[in-house]
């Protein structure tokens, strides 16, 4: 059964609805908007919860031109991700509206909250590679926000940019990599398109799309640039520098956001281009490039971080270690061929979630009522807060992997799957295992380290530690309830009596994210009953890290004492942003140094730079006139401009008078010599002697303005040169270019003469280097434009153009107007006129802040 | 009170003279914008030019206070002049109306900004008894009228919005 359209919009569209709806909500319900996003998650809920039993993909047109669709796939996969951002979503917006209380910012908090679901919604449905990208980029962006919530910290800062600048960096990746597919799939499909799953998509044609990036050469590309941008967005080495600095958020956001959503993003991104990127007959021993690139990578993430974890001091230092470390997991988990890592992955990204965010929300309890989060501080707080305890030990037994808590199952499949893949190619590959179990024995450390928070001696600085409010403690017990279920539902299946709907749903996601063709098997998990590799592995986890547990200070201090320089990953994100800032001062300061004429400089000599370029590039011939009657006029105005020049070096009156005369009897002379010695007919040169007067008046007005000696003067005569050029338009015939530049030749002038009276009388010292730099500039610019209309009108404007015709032909027939110009500017091209109306409004509007804005600055 | 002592005599009664007929032009050029040269980017620049011969001529106190009816804040004041929010709106709803048009057209399933047009005459079939009716009351009332139109209305707002709203605000100073 497919998904029906208007749930899977209304899905997607209602959190931004919500989100938009926020502001006007906080003016009535105050803090308790909290509440009514959480209604917004649980109407999305129960929006995904109609998709349930469906499968399939539904798109409608978004821009029909390049292909792109708004097109949503509903799947296993899809349904998962989709059920964590609407349900978790839930807890975290009910826990905020305790968690909140008194903070600044919670209009943007909430409605930002809101539309971050909206946009993780969309990445989880999303099946256009466009629609998925632009979805995901907005996952980024309100992350971004949220991290910065405290938007004066300078910490809030740092974390954001840094954030920003990675998954977003990452982001732009992947977008390569979409485009590559996009390309390929051209070839494999017939047609290119840009659909991820569904009917005729990349995902239904995986095979002839990996023979098609095999054949281009495009294979390993391809899975690079998606491979850094999943590992962007779920903090894999030596990306993860971004997640412990992103818990500046306030601690909800970093239980949503970073830890059991968004960075989900990647992990899901793995797995959807899983099946497209494994053959339907991998097996653990075929060792793809899949397998080689994700299995390492993920390892690597979760034996690193957790390593890391365990050198953190702040629990949520150590939380967000623990989740880059648990994403390693999963990405490894699908990175391992076969069935076994499809289970790993699959039901470990719904593990991790019930218990991490149950963490995190236990964090947030920890520092709102113990008033810290350093974990030398913390000790003993289960005599505070027993419930709290309680459902701490539920989700980090859980996390250790202990048995039968929920994280255990998951991981024994990644032991599983490790193992296989270790034994099916023998010799150096046994170090998969080996590495699997290592990465783990610290995970188990830093679980129960988390957990002995609420054991042990109370430090006598912590004094009373309040119980939180029902609103922060419900939502996680919530969590941590759902994570025994899935516990239990091990204990349970060992005896023949699984969990039913449990193990169906995490089979779809399963054969979501599986090879089309691969074997289907039901997906069951209990707890072992029979001694095999993996479950001793599972048990030499456990034992070795209860033996290194006594030794977790030392293990602490030896970490941190070894993490410095250049070890970190740190060092060079820091370093490189450090070592660049110098460079953009410098740049700004040249270019943008707040004075009028270094702008125009800049913007002139790149216009200068940029068209030339442009023109080499294509190789563009400049088209010299060669007929008489085109370039007489020029040739003439050419004659008066030299003379002028000359004129203007301080001549008395009758020296330019008789140069005036000379002048005018050449240009005499070279009409009588063109009709006679060229034949040409005095009609056709009849409107050049006006022409060729009215643009030589421009000219000499145009080094007029260079001589002026006062500002007045300069606009004055510029505007001489203004009402010349109209005249020119009215000589050949443009009546409405004519009207215009009159008009605005008038009304320029008077708002220079207004804004010439505040500048000060002299335009500042002469310096040669300078004088020699704006001349240069201003010839290669009179260069340009000349060259630039030599080129455009070289195109003949007269019969042979196409499109002049074709608008005078359509102008009355179909916009009813008789006059071109009009019908073009409101009618033909009106979008672009929109445009610049919308220009002028924004102009005005800007230049009304300016001198507001100015005088506000005055007066205080 | 009388406005624009420090202007010649001159001045203001070219002032007086010139104004009417400028802005008739201006309407003009509006009115015919789409078969004769003109249109409203033309008219909206010629209205603002006739403006600011006003305020050259008569000072932007006289503006606000006889056109407006505004107290006069001289300039200085945190806002600027108050006639600047007027203008702000004018060039609001000049934008508002172009967009409208635009949307007009998607609301009859054609894409942003499809403009249309149609030459109504009246029917002249119950006064067909009247000599000449067919020119009297068809032809002289036949009316060509185009959605065009409406937008180039919105540009004239925006531009006569806009460029007041900057000599207002650049002037006041």
């Amino acid at each position: 059964m497919t998904p029906d359209l208007w749930v899977l919009l209304a899905l997607v569209g209602l959190p931004f609805l919500g989100a938009a709806a926020v502001p006007l909500v906080y003016r009535v319900l105050g803090e308790r908007t909290a509440y009514f996003a959480a209604l917004v998650a649980l109407a999305c809920l129960g929006l995904v919860g109609l998709l349930y039993g469906t499968e399939g993909a539904q798109s409608i047109d978004w821009i029909p031109a390049l292909g792109i669709e708004l097109r949503f796939y509903v799947d296993g996969l899809a349904l998962l991700i989709a059920t964590l951002a609407s349900g978790v979503g839930v807890c975290i917006l009910t826990y905020s509206g305790g968690y909140m209380h008194g903070e600044p910012g919670q209009p943007k908090y909430y409605a930002t909250l809101l539309a971050f679901m909206g946009s993780m919604l969309g990445v989880a449905l999303a099946a256009d590679l466009i629609t998925l990208f632009l979805f995901w980029e907005l996952t980024s962006l309100t992350s971004f926000l949220l991290i910065g919530h405290y938007t004066t910290e300078s910490s809030s800062q740092y974390a954001a940019r840094k954030s920003m600048l990675i998954t977003v960096a990452g982001g732009l990746f992947m977008l390569v990599g979409f485009v590559l597919l996009h390309a390929v799939s051209a070839d494999a499909l017939g047609t290119s398109t840009w659909a991820l799953a569904g009917e005729g998509s990349m995902l239904e044609n995986a095979g002839a799309m990996r023979a098609a990036l095999e054949s281009e050469g495009l294979l390993v590309v391809a899975l690079a640039l998606l491979g850094i941008g999943a590992a962007a967005k779920s903090a894999q080495v030596p990306l993860h520098i971004w997640l412990p600095n992103a818990m500046e958020a306030p601690t909800p956001v970093s239980a949503f956001l970073h830890s059991a959503t968004m960075v989900k993003a990647g992990v899901y991104l793995v797995g959807r281009f899983r099946p497209l990127f494994l053959p339907a007959d991998a097996h653990p021993g075929s060792l793809e490039l899949w397998t080689l690139g994700f299995a390492a990578l993920g390892l690597l993430t979760m034996t690193v971080t957790a390593i890391l974890a365990v050198a953190a001091t702040d629990i949520k230092e150590l939380l967000a270690y623990s989740t880059a470390s648990h994403l390693g997991l999963i990405i490894a988990g699908f990175g391992f061929a076969g069935h076994l890592g499809a289970e790993t992955g699959a039901f470990h990204i719904l593990n991790h979630a019930l218990f991490k965010a149950t963490l995190f929300l236990v964090a947030g309890i920890i520092a709102h009522e113990a008033g810290t989060r350093k974990i030398s501080e913390l000790g003993g707080l289960r005599e505070d807060l027993p419930i709290t305890a309680g459902i701490a030990a539920i989700a980090s037994l859980g996390m250790a992997g202990v048995p039968p808590f929920n994280g255990f199952y998951s991981k024994e499949f990644l032991f599983h799957a490790a193992w296989e893949t270790g034994a099916a190619s023998g010799g150096l590959y046994y170090l998969i295992p080996v590495v699997a179990v290592f990465g783990s024995v610290f995970t188990f450390l830093y679980s129960i380290r988390f957990l002995m928070l609420f054991f042990g001696e109370k430090p006598d600085e912590l004094g009373h530690v309040h119980s939180p409010p029902v609103s922060m403690l419900a939502p996680p017990a919530l969590l941590a309830t759902l994570a025994a279920v899935v516990g239990i539902g091990g204990i349970t299946g060992t005896f023949d009596v699984p969990l039913g709907p449990l193990e169906e749903f995490v089979g779809n996601v399963i054969h979501a994210v599986e090879p089309a063709g691969a074997e289907e098997t039901a997906f069951h998990y209990y707890l072992p009953t029979t001694v095999t590799p993996w479950a001793i592995m599972s048990g030499v986890t456990i034992v070795a890290g209860a033996a290194l547990y006594p030794q977790y200070g030392r293990l602490h201090d030896g970490i941190r004492s070894l993490l410095r320089g250049p070890v970190r990953a740190n060092w060079w994100y820091d370093t490189a942003t450090e070592e660049l800032n110098p460079t953009s001062t410098a740049v700004r300061d040249r270019v943008q140094n707040g004075l009028l004429r270094t702008y125009a400089t800049w913007v002139s000599a790149a216009f200068v730079v940029l068209t030339f370029s442009g023109y080499l590039a294509t190789n563009v011939g400049v088209p010299l006139p060669t007929e008489p009657a085109t370039y007489l006029p020029l040739a003439l105005t050419g004659v008066v401009l030299v003379a002028a020049v000359s004129v203007f070096g301080d001549v008395s009156l009758r020296t330019a008078t008789a140069v005036a005369s000379v002048l005018s009897l050449l240009a005499v002379g070279i009409f009588v010599w063109a009709i006679f010695g060229f034949g040409l007919a005095p009609g056709e040169l009849a409107t050049q002697p006006p022409v060729v007067f009215v643009l030589a008046l421009a000219a000499v007005a145009g080094i007029a303005v260079s001589r002026a000696p006062s500002h007045i003067a300069g606009v004055l005569t510029l505007s001489i040169l203004g009402f010349m050029v109209a005249i020119f338009y009215i000589l050949r015939d443009a009546p409405d270019l004519a009207l215009t530049q009159l008009v605005v030749e008038t009304l320029v002038l008077v708002i220079f003469l207004l804004v010439l009276d505040k500048l000060p009388a002299f335009y500042g010292g002469w310096n040669r280097g300078r004088m020699a730099r704006d001349g240069v500039l201003s010839l290669a610019v009179g260069a340009v434009v000349t060259t630039t209309v030599l080129v455009t009108t070289a195109a003949s404007p007269n019969e042979e153009s196409v499109i002049a015709r074709g608008l005078a032909e359509a102008s009355y027939p179909e916009a009813g107007g008789n006059n071109i110009v009009n019908v073009i500017l409101v009618d033909f091209r009106a979008f672009d006129t929109m445009g610049e109306i919308a220009v002028v409004s924004m102009a005005a509007l800007s230049i009304v802040t300016l001198i507001a804005l100015r005088e506000r600055g005055e007066t205080r | 009170m009388s406005y624009g002592d420090d202007t010649t005599v001159i001045a203001r009664t070219v002032a007086r003279i010139t104004l009417p007929l400028v802005l008739v032009v201006a309407i003009a050029l509006l009115f015919q914008g789409h078969n004769l040269p003109g249109g409203g980017f033309i008219a909206g620049v010629l209205t603002t030019a006739a403006f600011a011969l006003v305020y050259i001529v008569f000072g932007m106190e006289y503006v606000q206070e006889t056109i407006f009816g505004d107290e006069y804040e001289p300039a200085g004041s945190v806002a600027g002049p108050l006639v600047v929010d007027r203008y702000r709106t004018l060039f609001g709803v000049g934008l508002a109306i172009a967009a409208g048009t635009g949307l007009g057209a998607m609301a009859f399933g054609k894409p942003f900004l499809t403009h249309t047009d149609e030459v109504v005459k009246p029917s002249t079939e119950y006064v067909a008894w009247i000599p000449g009716a067919d020119f009297i009351f068809g032809t002289l009332f036949e009316f060509h009228w185009a959605t065009a139109f409406v937008f180039d209305i919105g540009v004239y707002f925006v531009v006569v919005g806009g460029l007041l709203a900057i000599l207002a605000v650049v002037g006041g100073e």
